[in-house]
């Protein structure tokens, strides 16, 4: 019994069949599959990866062969027109453009540089500030992530109407403070005709004059002169140089402003500079976020020899960190410029979209086009024509782009060589 | 890197007075630090206080603002007929942005594996240029394009089913905004998988396919998953695409072949009717601004929080 119980455990246990008889071809058609999973994985990265270099030639392409031939000396001289879309163009909003994003730069630039420049480069003495430079830093990224168009809500309240501080918001016009740079005047007709004098306005509530004897009043060059009255029934004076500062009695002028250059008020209203800074707000946390990558790539050493060599903390970063970094934080603004030449949505909110400006901003509070806003126009509108303009703009903001991107190039080029 | 000329000529001096300017240096660089809080708090409370004025108004009611499948804000002609429902917009919004993730998150995602994992040095230096020029494309110029090729193509190819402006159109507009920002977060995320895992997986004789999509993926999938939320958050804040592609009529279907007015198109659609400042449909932009704030700020924030764990997790 025990012999044969040991005969059986010395017998050779039986091999799962898979092992016993190796199927060489099952193995081999498992790894062919295996390869060729891979293989097709590998092609339909590289396939995947050209439809992106491809949705780019074809938008350019179409957007070329519908412009192309709108892209004329015209578009970029002359003005937005209603009635006649063949001579339209876009320079208006080439200049609006320019200065809005002046006002961003300005605005954003150095505000986001500081911010980076305090987040990287002073360390946090305490648990607690620690805690609230994790918080200021999730709040940046967190800024970066909202929309733009809820940034120009915060542009309409923050600059357009502030808040309504200065003045509740009437219906479709501000009552404002007027800090500097506005003359008011009433308008009233002399008795040459087409000519008319100016008298200064003294209660800015008095829409109206009406003249009641002779008074202190400027000429259409601005020289003061004093106005005579002339009553209705005596001999009319008939020397055109005393016509031309003579107001009949009872005659009513309306109120007439001139403005400076510099005509600044507050609330901005829809204004380049109100359009500016909303920009600016956009690209803000892109301005903060490169700035800091740039910042964090300084090498340590340079730092700790700086401190080594007796420097203070803002010795270091004036002297130390922001010259070896400056290259990369150039790069990251420019970036951002170009991101912001292309918003449109937070413009529009702030400046409204009435695209009809012929010119320039003549003041500091003058509303502007600008590109992308002239551009979302002219490509809502059924007319051919349009949409034709509308490809030839973005050409003109796509160059615009490039000239941006290639300035950034060049200056990191030429800064890392120097 | 190029020594400062500072460093080299060693002349520094912390004398009284350069330590209490830098003092005053620090305040000035902190108010501009805390400045990004206040624009936070900016806006919030900019959007609360303005859309607490339109939930106060007789005609809305929280319940019908929420729940409501009718939004007739701009079109009806008397307030009393107005209906302030935000899910046909929310519905706009988000027939877009599952239009444009479909096309944004497994394009973007199998091209960060090809960049990471397979593409020469050559063919890099094509496709990241390539990726950052549709990423610096004005949103402006993407819903053009959508109006101009996108759209026509798609009636072309359904034989007309498609309505002139459709979510569709503007859908993939979107997509193509998203995928180079779904394709370089999800990058960074996938080289932070350390080479040892790679090399493990090739030791234990995974093919390439089965080492990025069963090994590096795996590794890196909270920052996939954080580029996902982060680009999900910039679809649905998306404007200019939508107000020109989408359609102005505001549908509560899940068609994507009709015309859908989604948040950000509402508020670009009040703004350009100039409609007067205090009236309800004025206050109900700030009502539909706080609801697409929400969104998107919830998302990002998840999506922060998700990245910075999977930094910390491999450093």
């Amino acid at each position: 019994m025990s012999a044969g119980q040991l005969r059986t455990a010395a017998e050779p246990k039986p091999v799962p069949a898979a092992l016993q008889n190796p199927d060489a071809a099952a193995q081999s058609r498992n790894s062919d599959r295996r390869q060729r999973n891979s293989r097709l994985f590998y092609w339909l990265c590289i396939l995947i990866a050209c439809l992106s270099v491809l949705v780019l030639g074809v938008l350019l392409l179409s957007i070329g062969v519908q412009g192309g031939h709108r892209l004329t000396p015209t578009l970029l001289t002359s003005a937005h027109s209603e009635l006649n879309p063949e001579v339209a163009g876009m320079w208006p909003s080439i200049v609006g453009s320019f200065f809005v994003l002046l006002v961003c730069a300005a605005f954003a630039i150095p505000l986001g540089i500081a911010t980076a420049v305090f987040l990287e480069e002073f360390q946090p003495k305490s648990a607690w500030l620690n805690m609230a430079r994790g918080f200021i830093q999730l709040n940046i990224a967190n800024l970066a992530g909202v929309p733009s168009i809820v940034y120009g809500l915060l542009g309409l309240s923050a600059f357009v109407y502030m808040f309504n501080v200065f003045g509740q918001i009437q219906v479709n016009e501000s009552t404002a403070w007027v800090i500097a740079g506005e003359q008011r005047f009433y308008q009233v007709r002399s008795l040459e005709t087409g000519q008319i004098v100016l008298i200064p306005q003294s209660d800015p509530t008095q829409s109206k004059i009406t003249i009641t004897g002779p008074i202190r009043g400027v000429d259409a060059a601005g020289n003061p002169v004093d106005i005579e009255v002339w009553e209705p029934g005596t001999p009319r004076p008939t020397d055109s140089e005393i016509k031309r500062r003579t107001v009949r009695l009872g005659a009513t002028g309306g109120a007439y402003s001139e403005r400076s250059w510099y005509f600044f008020r507050l609330p901005l209203g829809p204004s380049f500079l109100a359009g500016g800074l909303t920009l600016g707000l956009v690209i803000l946390p892109i301005v903060i976020i490169s700035s800091q990558e740039s910042l964090r790539a300084v090498s340590p050493a340079l730092r700790e020899a700086s401190s080594g060599l007796g420097a203070t903390t803002w010795q270091t970063v004036r002297f130390v960190s922001l010259p070896v970094a400056v290259p990369g934080i150039l790069t990251g603004v420019i970036l951002a410029m170009g991101r912001a030449i292309g918003e449109a949505a937070p413009v529009l909110i702030v400046l409204g979209a009435a695209i009809s400006k012929d010119s320039g901003p003549q003041n500091l509070m003058d509303n502007v086009v600008t590109m992308p806003l002239l551009i979302f126009d002219w490509a809502g509108r059924q007319q051919a024509t349009f949409q034709e303009l509308a490809a030839a703009a973005i050409i003109v903001l796509l160059v615009a782009l490039l000239l941006l991107n290639g300035a950034a190039i060049y200056l990191r080029q030429k800064m890392q060589q120097a | 890197m190029p020594i400062p000329v500072a460093l080299e000529k060693r002349e520094f001096r912390s004398t009284a007075s350069k330590l209490w300017s830098e003092k005053l240096i620090v305040v000035i660089l902190a108010t501009s630090a805390l400045l990004t809080v206040l624009i936070t708090i900016g806006i919030v409370a900019m959007l609360l206080t303005q859309s607490l004025e339109f939930f106060r108004s007789p005609y809305v009611t929280l319940g019908g603002f929420l729940g409501g499948t009718e939004w007739t804000a701009l079109q009806a002609p008397e307030l009393a007929d107005a209906k302030f429902g935000i899910l046909p917009l929310l519905s706009g919004t988000m027939r877009v942005t599952i239009i444009a993730m479909v096309i944004a998150l497994p394009l973007g995602l199998i091209t960060a594996i090809y960049l990471s994992e397979f593409a020469s040095r050559r063919i890099r230096a094509w496709l990241k240029p390539t990726l950052e020029i549709i990423a610096g494309i004005p949103t402006v110029v993407l819903g053009y394009f959508a109006i101009l090729v996108i759209s026509p193509s798609l009636q072309l190819f359904s034989g007309g089913a498609f309505d002139t402006f459709n979510s569709a159109s503007a859908g993939i507009a979107v997509g193509i905004l998203c995928l180079p920002m779904v394709c370089s977060l999800a990058e960074d995320a996938l080289q932070a998988v350390p080479r040892s895992l790679r090399e493990g997986a090739y030791g234990l004789g995974c093919t390439p396919f089965e080492t990025s999509v069963r090994v590096v993926v795996p590794a890196a999938l909270s920052g996939v998953i954080s580029a996902f939320l982060l680009a999900f958050s910039r679809a649905i804040g998306e404007t200019m695409v939508v107000a020109l592609a989408a359609g102005t009529r505001a549908t509560f279907t899940a068609d994507p072949r009709q015309q859908s007015q989604t948040m950000t198109g509402f508020i670009v659609e009040m703004i350009k009717s100039e409609s007067e400042f205090g009236t309800v449909q004025y206050y109900s932009l700030y009502a539909v601004a706080i609801t697409l704030f929400l969104i998107t700020f919830l998302m990002t924030l998840l999506g922060q929080l998700i990245r910075r764990r999977y930094r910390e997790s491999y450093q």
